[in-house]
């Protein structure tokens, strides 16, 4: 039972066939919160949801299974380096939850819908809770050095 | 061969912070907000490492001020739909906070 953050193998491979796009507008990203029970790494392909067993996505007061809707930040580049990420902060307002990790995940991958496509695992490095509260997820600064998908 | 990286550290990238029974304040949120503007590195020469968080500093208490009043204007908004609404009493206590 870990979480493991990593960009996910499966996610590189759809990448080159250029079935994700990060423009603004485009494919609907979403985020969803896991506790520490969950197991997530580089080697998960898809989204499952679900509190308890045997995917221990969070839950309580101010989630909905699935998470909560990302808005994509267009790609850009610097130098030889090509960056995006998204609007940021994503907050779960009033919200009484506990996470230690999250999945990005494209719900429109290759143009289709309700897709469950992983992306990037987060680990927040501990159990992180909200308590009648906001639980807000701070992504790093848009740039070529500390965005949060870059190719480099 | 080309070769293109993509590998997270396995250091936490994104921060999470929480509130218990309240929620952000403006001060917090223009301290996030100030991050996402300004960021120089640790290891960037002192004399513009120094100089950046200072601006920084100043973008962020510029921000918290005009938070607050963006607050109290909306507050306006929403106590006077409210006593439009038939409610004066709600409106006076949400005109309090």
């Amino acid at each position: 039972m870990a979480i493991t953050q990593a960009m996910c193998t499966s996610f590189k491979v759809q990448l080159l066939k250029g079935q994700h796009n990060f423009t603004n507008g485009a494919h609907q990203f979403k985020l969803a919160l896991f506790t520490e029970s969950a197991t997530l790494g580089a080697t998960t392909t898809n989204f499952a949801g679900g509190a308890g067993a045997p995917n221990h996505e969070s839950s309580g007061a101010g989630y909905t299974t699935g998470g909560a809707n990302l808005t994509n930040v267009t790609p850009t580049s610097s130098s030889t380096t090509a960056f995006t990420s998204f609007s940021t902060p994503l907050t779960f307002s009033s919200s009484t939850i506990t996470a230690a990790g999250a999945l990005i995940y494209n719900t429109q991958t290759n143009g289709g819908s309700n897709t469950t496509d992983s992306v990037i695992v987060l680990n927040f490095g501990g159990n992180k809770s909200s308590n009648s509260g906001d639980f807000s997820i701070v992504f790093p600064a848009v740039n070529a050095s500390d965005a949060i998908i870059r190719i480099q | 061969m080309f070769s293109a990286s993509t590998e997270l550290p396995q250091t936490p990238i994104v921060t999470v912070h929480t509130t218990n029974n309240r929620g952000h304040t403006p001060e917090e949120m223009a301290s996030l907000c100030a991050a996402q503007i300004v960021s120089v590195s640790d290891s960037a020469p002192p004399v513009i490492r120094d100089q950046a968080r200072e601006y920084r500093n100043h973008i962020e208490s510029v921000l918290a001020f005009y938070m607050k009043e963006a607050i109290k204007s909306d507050r306006t908004t929403v106590c006077n739909a409210i006593k439009d609404a038939g409610h004066p009493d709600l409106a006076k206590l949400i005109r309090r906070l």
